[in-house]
């Protein structure tokens, strides 16, 4: 297995985690980090394919000329991702403070299964 | 004036820049001088809903591109023009209808980020400006419903960021494995492309975002909990964020037409089975939301004047439910509302029922039209049920309730404020279907109409539906969805 299909396959792997853990934990905080494990797979998996065209930053000084540059648009366009869910996952820990005076557990189904009927 | 006519039917790429910088940059002079706010909010509708006009007038169609072919690419074209005129009509009818209330902190600038983020998100062509512009849609949304702060609209709008977070980072997964096969970002580059993993990730994505089956089941409670102002917003504009870029979608590529229609169809059927089921008045109307989404999304064709007639009709209606006198449809029959929300409840109902002479009848017929033969029918089920749904509010009758000692006579702005949702419902008939002729369509509405009511006396309260709107169940139903769509469509359906 090439090396960059290992690295694909883990990138899932975490994401998947992420995802389970989501679904899974009861916990509130616990799923707001499973989130964040999931928007980091998702950053590694941009870094990843960025770099199948080679692992050097292509900053414009002097090059040696056959240099295997990285693809830089997937790594630009990740800059805007990585901030977006920088700010998220501090609103919604602002809002999990307030949360957490009603239940200091912080647990899932003292929120949700209050008025869902 | 002509200058400014001819800017609007065929704007240049310097005037497009600006206009879509007008409400961040009014936003943050909404921020720096607080008494400004709510009349910056009314320009930039204003500048919004003109653009829409125009391009719905027959304004040439304009592309831009960015930052050259791998930037940003924007399109303004009629499909937008549709959006463009609810997003403006919609946003400045909730600051009109709540002028004389003492204006909420910063609930101006979030208005304004919202209505930039949503005039983005109608005409951007590629995919990562996308999901910037929807994040940030997520995010003023997710800030207007938790502002009033009181414990119930926290855990909503939690619940919303987080699973429109986790929406729009399965989108991006599916961006990527675009771009790997690509090397471009644009939806164009999705043509050749034969149905896989990176279309399903990017439509569960949009799913959440529009509301449809499944993934955006969360759509039902946090219409129902959000104040009404904010409630109008989340149904009316909020909603179509996810849905243009379905259509441009669909409309790129003929292969995703398939699995949108089923998904669409599915939250038709499932939003109307629900909505006769539930008892209170603000679900009802979030439960049609979904089961009117699900019809916009159908056909690329009819969705902007689909989407257009019910944001209108149903941004009116919840922005009337602040005078319900009850929620409970139990004993809705016997309430009275002010001559106001009558009118609004009778007129919005009748339009989103698909009804003549309102907008709503003529997007239903333009939906018809152009959907082939076994989807027609199917609407047409839909339609008996949406009358059925709406029969329910319509038993209050023309009662009147007498207004209580010392009231406020309504104010002028409330009135501006229904007469802008509602004049484009009772005229805009005309406009939407020009070629309509009476005859046939009218007596398949009547039998509609007839079978709708029969079904509503028919139905008695049973056994109560399933909940499928508890947290792990919504992440749950996307994984359930991409599965779905992997598994029935990928193999060339």
């Amino acid at each position: 297995m090439s090396a960059i299909r290992l690295l694909e396959l883990l990138i899932l792997v975490s994401a998947l985690a992420g995802f389970l853990g989501l679904l899974l934990r009861r916990n509130l905080f616990l799923k707001v980090l499973a989130m964040d494990v999931m928007g980091t797979a998702v950053v590694a998996l941009f870094v990843l394919f960025a770099a199948r065209s080679g692992l050097r930053s292509p900053i414009l000084r002097e090059l040696p000329a056959a240099a295997a540059l990285a693809d830089p648009i997937p790594q630009g366009v990740i800059l805007t991702a990585i901030v977006i869910g920088l700010s998220i996952q501090a609103l919604l820990l602002v809002v999990m403070t307030q949360l957490a005076r009603l239940d200091p557990s912080l647990d899932v189904e003292s929120f949700d299964g209050g008025s869902a009927g | 004036m002509i200058a400014a006519v001819d800017a609007l039917a065929a704007p240049s790429p310097g005037l497009i820049k600006a206009w879509l910088l007008v409400p961040f940059a009014a936003a943050f002079v909404a921020v720096l001088m607080p008494s400004l706010a709510r009349g910056l909010v009314l320009v930039s509708s204003l500048i919004t809903g003109l653009v829409g006009i125009g391009q719905l007038l027959g304004g040439s169609p304009l592309e831009l591109d960015l930052l050259g072919a791998l930037g940003v690419s924007l399109r303004l074209d009629g499909m937008a023009g549709w959006f463009l005129l609810l997003n403006g009509l919609l946003v400045s009818a909730v600051v009109l209808e709540g002028w004389m209330r003492p204006p909420v902190p910063l609930r101006s600038m979030l208005l304004l980020v919202l209505q930039g983020g949503l005039t983005v998100s109608c005409v951007a062509t590629d995919l990562v400006s996308l999901y910037v512009t929807l994040e940030l849609v997520g995010i003023a949304a997710f800030l207007l419903i938790v502002l009033p702060q009181s414990d119930n609209t926290l855990w909503i709008g939690l619940r919303y960021l987080l699973l429109s977070n986790t929406a729009m980072g399965l989108y991006l997964i599916g961006a990527a494995l675009v771009y790997v096969q690509q090397d471009s970002f644009r939806m164009a580059a999705l043509a050749g492309l034969p149905f896989g993993a990176p279309q399903v990730f990017l439509l569960i994505g949009l799913f959440s975002k529009a509301g449809l089956f499944l993934g955006g089941l969360w759509l039902p409670r946090t219409h129902a909990e959000a104040p009404p102002e904010i409630s109008a917003l989340l149904s009316g504009v909020v909603v179509t964020g996810g849905a243009v870029p379905l259509l441009r979608l669909a409309e790129v590529d003929q292969a995703l037409l398939s699995p949108i229609r089923w998904v669409g169809m599915a939250s038709a059927v499932l939003g109307v089975v629900y909505a006769l089921s539930d008892g209170d008045a603000k679900r009802l109307l979030a439960w049609s939301t979904l089961s009117q989404m699900g019809l916009v999304v159908l056909s690329p064709l009819s969705g902007g004047a689909m989407a257009l007639a019910h944001g209108l009709a149903k941004g009116a209606l919840f922005l009337s439910a602040r005078q319900f006198t009850t929620r409970q449809l139990h004993s809705w029959a016997a309430s009275a509302l002010s001559p106001l929300a009558l009118g609004v409840l009778w007129i919005a109902s009748l339009s989103i029922a698909g009804l003549p002479p309102f907008a709503g009848y003529a997007a239903k017929k333009q939906l018809d039209s152009v959907l082939p033969e076994p989807w027609g029918l199917m609407v047409l089920l839909v339609s008996v049920g949406t009358v059925a749904v709406y029969a329910r509010l319509w038993s209050v009758g023309l009662q009147v309730k007498p207004p209580a000692p010392g009231a406020l006579p309504v104010a002028w702005c409330q009135w501006l404020a229904f007469g802008l949702l509602l004049v484009p419902l009772v005229l805009g008939a005309e406009a939407l279907a020009p070629t309509w002729k009476p005859g046939i369509g009218l007596i398949t509405t009547a039998l509609v109409l007839a079978a709708g009511l029969l079904l509503q006396r028919w139905l008695r309260p049973g056994q109560p539906l399933p909940v499928l709107e508890r947290l792990d169940q919504l992440l749950g139903g996307v994984v359930v969805l991409g599965a779905g769509l992997l598994a029935g469509f990928a193999g060339g359906l």
